[in-house]
């Protein structure tokens, strides 16, 4: 069935994303209008707004099932795409859609259901010979469980919510006596995250590399991957920067890697757009980590390196299409870079910065895609996780992308918040991650400075800062002078009309 | 030099004591030339149609902004790195080295709420020994649990907050003596 029209239940860059793709195809799109922020852009991008700025709901906006299928149904809409994030791997929605006659533009419930549970997903990558990290058989109940399988297995160990995905709810526990604390911190931020708890250990291993496939699956069985991403520089699990293709991986490599990836999709029937994240250690030997059952953040890196467009695919895959290549069709060529703009004080430890984009502006190049939420005047809340724009930019070889993008990052300006541009910066100078030589320990080992700047910038910032408090000083003086002019005449001026 | 002499160099200075404790020194009138390594270079401040303000010095563009004033102290954010200064003249940063230097005799520190949130858990109480990196907070923001750790050794002597409080961001938390 062709899909005409799309409700978006998301908000900021991935929304306008996604429009910028249904727009292409011809599809009029539906976004929800919240009380947390009534002027944000993606609003303006889309054919029709639904609002929810009524809040009669407990349940924050983009989680709120009932209320989303609901407005679906009342506007007639053919499809829904979730973006990331909220709703997006949440099996109840998929299915409901489903009941409700709504393409759910993803992967089936089941699907989402079976990734979803750490549990799960891993015996199925045990049944299908994908390498994995020994852990809890299941989930762990208390402290003194945990502890009990973390000896068994050996410390280091991590906590992961069963739930989870993000970086949240997860803490890396190095001895048996922090594990009280730990388990308690992962699984209260797990209940808060995700509405579970629950949380299961596995076997952590040091300084590995994050690298992930994408995967690209229709409905008729047909399944490839667009090759990997490299997302190994992060903070507290959270990723900061990722490109494609991975300096380590050689076509070897990525063939095994892409094999297992697509075993894993299969074992779920998977359709629609995917991600297998594995760990790769100095050996170079990997392990599956989860699949991600939705577009990610960093797809943009991909896009630019196979030419395909994810989102694009996901609606054809939704329709019921067959996918229009095959394995040895994708070619990656050149190289692709995204950076992740926060709106956080890198200074103080990458603490939020709210406020105002009072104006952002960036350069503009065929090498250069920048996506974002945000424009002139665009609020920051407290509501949304805090990414604001990402940056990514093209070169013919990693050195060119590198090049490409120290200059974009110094040419990318905005006014009105602290952000994570001068990180980028740090991170492009230092020589480890020029030569391609880092891992997921770059951040709290390799980068002692997270952020960068040169001394003749402070020198001028000083100046700055002198010249604007003289020219206030000035002024002020300026009135004072005016103030003891007019008290001299006024009394005189006073007197004779008095007189 | 005669006393007049003196008088009429020290108003003719600006300072700004940046954060470090390092110092940049301006003579007045402020013109807009920096003497750099025994040269004078020209600055020039610009602002461009798109509203950024930015100086054009050694023929390279710097994005800045003033993110915070007041009175006398500046931050001031340039190309996405913040500096905070406080503008002395000679003699207020006399005065001021004179008041630290008094004050480094008291050893209580304050550890403060690095972004506002909310409390979740308070791991320590009055007279706990803590540690250096030792958690002493769990301060819950943007959805995520952040550890609060005390930067000294010392002994906990107030607890200003109590579980699921709201914080602002610089609001002392927990008043530690140092050891």
């Amino acid at each position: 069935m062709k899909i005409k029209s799309i409700l978006v239940a998301n908000r900021g860059e991935i929304a306008i994303r996604i429009i910028r793709t249904a727009k292409k195809m011809n599809i009029r799109t539906y976004v929800i209008k919240t009380a947390k922020e009534p002027g944000a852009w993606y609003l303006e991008e889309a054919d029709e707004i639904i609002d929810f700025t009524e809040d009669f709901s407990e349940i924050p906006e983009f989680l709120d099932i009932e209320r989303i299928i609901l407005a679906a149904k009342e506007k007639g809409v053919d499809a829904i795409h979730p973006g990331y994030g909220f709703l997006a791997e949440n099996p109840t929605f998929a299915q409901r859609c489903e009941e409700e006659k709504i393409i759910f533009i993803g992967p089936s419930p089941d699907a989402i259901y079976r990734m979803g549970n750490k549990t799960i997903a891993k015996d199925l990558a045990r049944n299908h010979k994908v390498p994995l990290l020994e852990g809890s058989k299941g989930n762990v109940k208390n402290a003194d469980e945990a502890v009990e399988v973390a000896k068994s297995i050996g410390f280091p160990v991590i906590l992961k919510a069963a739930a989870g995905g993000g970086g949240r709810g997860m803490r890396v526990v190095e001895r048996e006596k922090d594990m009280e604390r730990m388990f308690s911190l992962a699984s209260n931020e797990a209940e808060k995250a995700f509405n579970n708890n629950a949380v299961f250990i596995e076997k952590f291993v040091r300084e590995p590399r994050h690298i992930e496939f994408q995967i690209l699956a229709d409905k008729h069985g047909n399944i490839i991957h667009l090759g990997e991403r490299e997302c190994s520089i992060q903070r507290k699990h959270q990723k900061l920067l990722e490109e494609s293709p991975s300096p380590v991986v050689d076509p070897e490599l990525r063939k095994k890697m892409g094999e297992a990836a697509i075993r894993i999709a299969k074992s779920v029937d998977y359709y629609s757009a995917g991600t297998v994240e594995f760990l790769l250690d100095d050996n170079r030997d990997f392990y599956f980590m989860e699949m991600n059952t939705r577009i990610q953040v960093e797809h943009p890196v991909t896009e630019l390196v196979t030419g395909i467009d994810l989102i694009e695919q996901m609606i054809r895959i939704a329709e019921g299409e067959k996918l229009p290549f095959k394995q040895a069709d994708i070619k990656l060529k050149g190289w692709a870079i995204e950076f992740r703009i926060n709106a956080e004080d890198v200074q103080s430890g990458f603490s939020p910065s709210l406020g105002t984009i009072e104006k952002i502006s960036w350069p503009e190049s065929e090498n250069i895609r920048v996506d974002t939420g945000v424009r002139d005047g665009s609020v920051i809340t407290p509501y949304f996780d805090s990414m604001i724009a990402k940056l990514i930019v093209y070169g013919d070889d990693r050195n060119k992308a590198l090049q490409e993008a120290s200059q974009a990052i110094r040419k990318f300006w905005i006014k009105g918040t602290k952000t994570t541009l001068a990180f980028c910066r740090a991170v492009l100078q230092n020589s480890n991650f020029r030569n391609g030589n880092f891992n997921t320990s770059f951040l709290s080992k390799e980068l002692k400075i997270h952020y960068q700047f040169e001394p003749d910038e402070v020198l001028l910032a000083a100046f700055f800062a002198v010249y604007d408090y003289a020219r206030d000083v000035e002024e002020q003086e300026e009135k004072s002078i005016d103030q003891r002019k007019s008290k001299n005449i006024t009394p005189w001026l006073l007197n004779k009309r008095l007189r | 030099m005669p006393k007049e002499e003196i008088k009429k160099k020290q108003k003719t200075k600006l300072i700004a004591l940046h954060s470090s404790n390092k110092t940049y020194e301006f003579s007045k009138p402020l013109e807009k030339k920096i003497k750099y390594m025994g040269k004078t270079v020209d600055v020039k401040l610009r602002e461009d149609p798109d509203g950024f303000s930015y100086i054009v010095w050694k023929n390279k563009k710097y994005m800045l902004d003033i993110i915070e004033k007041n009175q006398n102290k500046y931050t001031i954010m340039i190309n996405g790195v913040w500096h905070s200064f406080t503008v002395e003249t000679p003699i207020s940063l006399k005065r001021k080295k004179f008041l630290e230097s008094q004050g480094e005799a008291s050893s209580k520190v304050e550890i403060t709420a690095p972004m506002p949130g909310k409390i979740i858990e308070i791991l320590v109480e009055n007279g706990s020994e803590v540690k250096e990196g030792e958690a002493v907070i769990i301060l819950e923001a943007m959805k995520m649990q952040n550890e609060i750790t005390s930067h000294v050794n010392g002994t906990v002597k107030n607890v200003n907050i109590r579980k699921s409080d709201t914080v602002m961001k610089d609001d002392v938390l927990v008043e530690i003596e140092r050891s």
